[in-house]
């Protein structure tokens, strides 16, 4: 079990309820996997530094999981089929800087 | 990670020996460079978005690295442009 921190853009072209159940579904696909939510971070729509995909928008979100890497891989490959997920990009941070859970 | 902060004098086009200035980011105590803090990495880019060298920078090797690894994270999460005009 490995600290990893993931960084999930929704697209903008739903609502901002949809875009938090995308993140929802994050949370509980990671709960299947064994995983543990630490702490979760909405930063909510935001501009895009360049476009992606025609939008110039997106909602973020940051998520901060205990996770084994085989859970990581398998919550990645659910995520990356839904149409809203944009981009997400997990890192796994050396020092915490940001007290967690 | 960055270690503690060091200072090495090099010589100038003057000829006389000029010491370097240490890292900001090892003088300020920062041991984990995010991809998240844009406050942090802005100063390293120049008006075109592009990192800085190391020697306009004043990073030292380990910080430049972190740092480059994080202006890239931060690039592709369209955090940071990669490029201005």
């Amino acid at each position: 079990m490995r600290r990893y921190e993931m960084m999930l853009i929704v697209t903008d072209e739903v609502e901002e309820d949809a875009a938090k159940a995308v993140v929802e579904r994050a949370k509980s696909a990671f709960d299947a996997q064994g995983g543990r939510i630490l702490d979760e971070a909405w930063w909510g729509k935001r501009a895009l530094a360049y476009e992606i995909g025609k939008r110039d928008h997106g909602y973020y979100a940051v998520l901060d999981v205990e996770a084994s890497a085989e859970a990581v891989a398998e919550v990645e490959r659910q995520l990356k089929i839904l149409d809203e997920v944009v981009r997400l990009k997990t890192v796994r941070p050396d020092v915490r800087i940001r007290a967690a859970g | 990670m960055p270690s503690k902060p060091r200072t090495k004098s090099k010589k100038s086009d003057g000829g006389r020996p000029r010491k370097e200035k240490p890292c900001s980011i090892c003088a300020r105590g920062i041991e984990y460079i995010d991809y998240k803090d844009l406050a942090l990495l802005k100063p390293f880019l120049n008006e075109r978005a592009k990192i800085k060298a190391r020697r306009t920078s004043g990073a030292c090797a380990s910080c430049q690295k972190h740092l480059s690894a994080a202006v890239k994270n931060a690039r592709e999460m369209a955090l940071i442009p990669y490029t201005t005009r």
